[in-house]
This record gives C-alpha cells, sequence and structure tokens, in this order.
C-alpha cells in the first residue's frame, strides 16, 4: 500500500517536473544564454573542451587570416590575457582558416601566448553564428553568453572593459 | 487625571514596538534554522526528482531490449596517450571524442567514460573503434579495432579498453563485452 502510494507520489512529482520542464522550455527557447560546449585541437596539438573552464570568464576570439581587423583584437586580447589572467580570464582564440599553417603563422608573429584552436570544419563558429570576423564572445563563471563584439573602436574597447571587468568581479 | 490616562497609553504604546522587536530578535534565528532546514529538504528532493527523472527519460529513450552502451577506458597508459577515439557501428559514425589533458588523465586513474549510448535492433552489429594518438617515443599513432556484436533481448554494454603490452612495448586495444 505505502509502496503504492509512494509510486503514485513520484509519478505526479513526475508529471509536474514535466509540466514545469516544458514551460521553462517554451519561455527560453527563444534566447538560451549557455555557452555552446565544443573541443577543439590546437596548433600546439593539444585539446580543449570550453566546458573545463567552468568558473573562469572566457572571451572567445573568432579570427581568420584573412581578416584585416582580426590582427589587432589578437594582439588586444594577448594584453588583456597578461592583465586579467591571473584573476580569471581565460583567452581561447578559435581560428578559422583552412590550412592551419597561415593561422600558426599570423599568431607567431602577433606574439599571442594564449590557445589558437582550429575549427576547419566550421562547425564551432556556425553554431556561434560568426558570420562577421573578428568576433569576440565573453562568457562569465557560470558558462553563459554574456556579450559579443565584432571589430572594436575606441568606444567599444571601452564598453569591453567594462563587460570584462564586470564579469571577472562577479 | 484624564491627561494621566493619556500620558499611560502614549507610553504604553510606545512601549509595544520595542516589546514587538525583542520578541522578533529572539525568534529570528529559530525562524532561520526552521527554514534553513525547509531549504535544505527541498534541494534534497529537488536532486531525488532529478536523479527519477533522468532515470525515467533513460528508460523511455534507451529501453533494455535495444539499449547499447560503449564505454571506454584505460589500464596504465604508458606507451599511448588518447588524443581521440572515433566510433562506427555498421559504418556508420556515432561518436568522435576529442580527449583533453583533464580527461586523458582521469582515464589514467581509472576513469571510466561513457562514449555512446544508442539503440540497435536485435541482430548481429558491427561496432569499429578507431583510436588515434600517440604512440611510444611520441610517435603518431592510429589504431582501430572491430568487434561483431550480437545484440540480444538485454541491454548491452561494450568496453573498449586500452591497455599496456609491456613484453612488446606496445599498447593494446581490447574490446570485452559485457552482458
Amino acid at each position: 500500500m505505502d509502496a503504492r502510494h509512494h509510486r503514485r507520489g513520484v509519478a505526479a512529482r513526475l508529471v509536474l517536473a514535466a509540466l514545469l520542464a516544458a514551460f521553462g522550455a517554451g519561455a527560453t527557447a527563444a534566447e538560451d544564454p549557455s555557452a555552446p560546449d565544443f573541443a577543439l585541437a590546437s596548433t600546439a596539438g593539444s585539446n580543449y573542451r570550453l566546458s573545463e573552464y567552468r568558473g573562469e570568464v572566457v572571451a572567445l576570439v573568432f579570427w581568420a587570416s584573412w581578416c584585416g581587423d582580426c590582427r589587432r583584437e589578437l594582439e588586444r586580447f594577448e594584453r588583456l590575457r597578461r592583465t586579467y589572467g591571473s584573476v580569471g580570464l581565460v583567452v581561447l582564440g578559435v581560428n578559422l582558416d583552412q590550412e592551419p599553417g597561415r593561422a600558426v603563422a599570423l599568431a607567431g608573429a602577433a606574439g599571442i601566448g594564449y590557445p589558437v584552436l582550429i575549427d576547419a570544419g566550421k562547425d564551432v563558429s556556425r553554431s556561434y553564428r560568426a558570420d562577421d570576423l573578428p568576433l569576440i564572445v565573453l562568457i562569465d563563471r557560470n558558462g553563459a553568453i554574456r556579450a559579443r563584439h565584432t571589430a572594436l573602436d575606441e568606444r567599444d574597447e571601452q564598453g569591453l572593459l567594462v563587460n570584462l571587468r564586470d564579469l571577472i568581479d562577479e | 487625571m484624564k491627561t494621566t490616562f493619556i500620558t499611560f497609553l502614549a507610553a504604553m504604546a510606545a512601549s509595544m514596538p520595542a516589546f514587538a522587536e525583542e520578541a522578533a530578535a529572539a525568534s529570528a534565528p529559530e525562524d532561520r534554522s526552521v527554514l534553513d532546514a525547509e531549504v535544505q529538504s527541498l534541494r534534497r528532493e529537488v536532486v531525488d526528482l532529478n536523479r527519477d527523472l533522468f532515470m525515467l527519460e533513460e528508460d523511455l529513450l534507451f529501453p533494455a531490449s535495444t539499449q547499447v552502451a560503449v564505454f571506454v577506458s584505460m589500464d596504465v597508459g604508458t606507451f599511448f596517450a588518447v588524443d581521440s577515439v572515433q566510433l562506427k557501428v555498421d559504418d556508420k559514425e556515432v561518436a568522435n571524442y576529442l580527449y583533453t589533458e583533464r580527461e586523458q588523465e582521469a582515464l589514467k586513474r581509472g576513469g571510466v567514460q561513457r562514449l555512446w549510448l544508442g539503440n540497435l535492433k536485435a541482430g548481429e552489429h558491427e561496432v569499429t573503434a578507431f583510436f588515434v594518438g600517440q604512440g611510444p617515443h611520441e610517435r603518431d599513432y592510429k589504431r582501430g579495432t572491430t568487434l561483431q556484436v550480437e545484440k540480444g533481448v538485454g541491454a548491452k554494454y561494450v568496453e573498449l579498453r586500452i591497455s599496456d603490452k609491456a613484453s612488446k612495448l606496445q599498447p593494446e586495444f581490447v574490446v570485452k563485452v559485457w552482458e
């Protein structure tokens, strides 16, 4: 008898939870803020998975060797990494070139010390809607996308720094 | 007389909030602890509910009659550092997994990874796994292994084990079927 009551209770809770989940999904389906997880190989040979950086602020820099403004952003994020790396900023470059050789050469010339991940298949850039390059995506410590920036002028740079500092302080 | 009475009433009224505050202050820690206990109990219920939902979802999506799960494990791993595993079932790619350094380390420490969970109808199936990584002397290494799996009525568990063959100083890839 008790077992039957317990099962009924569990079933009722399951139905309730399913209904709540369905309503919740409907409410959030329009704009899911969670950053899509991915695993990519880097130019150095190691593999990187985004979800391993939960608890850190992550800046994804989407770029390609044929994009004129990208080099400036690569260098800017190297400076930011040196400044904020010790307080939890992780920078991951995501390169969209078909040939990794050009990306390696350009990253070396720009003197960047963060990993450059190869997205030759474009799956990751598609999931982040990286239609314009460079694209910078800021992800908070809970794995949610909090800001997207394209090529930055002076005013945008201030906005980026404000966003970045806010995320680090959270 | 009337003035004295009014003064008395005013004094009483003034002292009432003070009494109320004292009473509230005394009961506040108790209320908080009761609230904490309720929150903890609710949290436990949510965790239990989540587990029930997860099991129900797995039962619905992958019933035992068709369920096949493929696991990856590593024994020692001195002669091979796994970079990726590609899994094909009946010549169709069902999983392609890249391993980070942390995941490699977890496998070396005895962790078992569920690489794929899917449904296959009863009968014979071909499971092929390609292991890519660094072999002895840090050379690039790619090896494939194939297994014919007879899917019966119950769930099928396949283990892909990477182990060291000390006599040949080479890695060994073993496929084991658990009933």
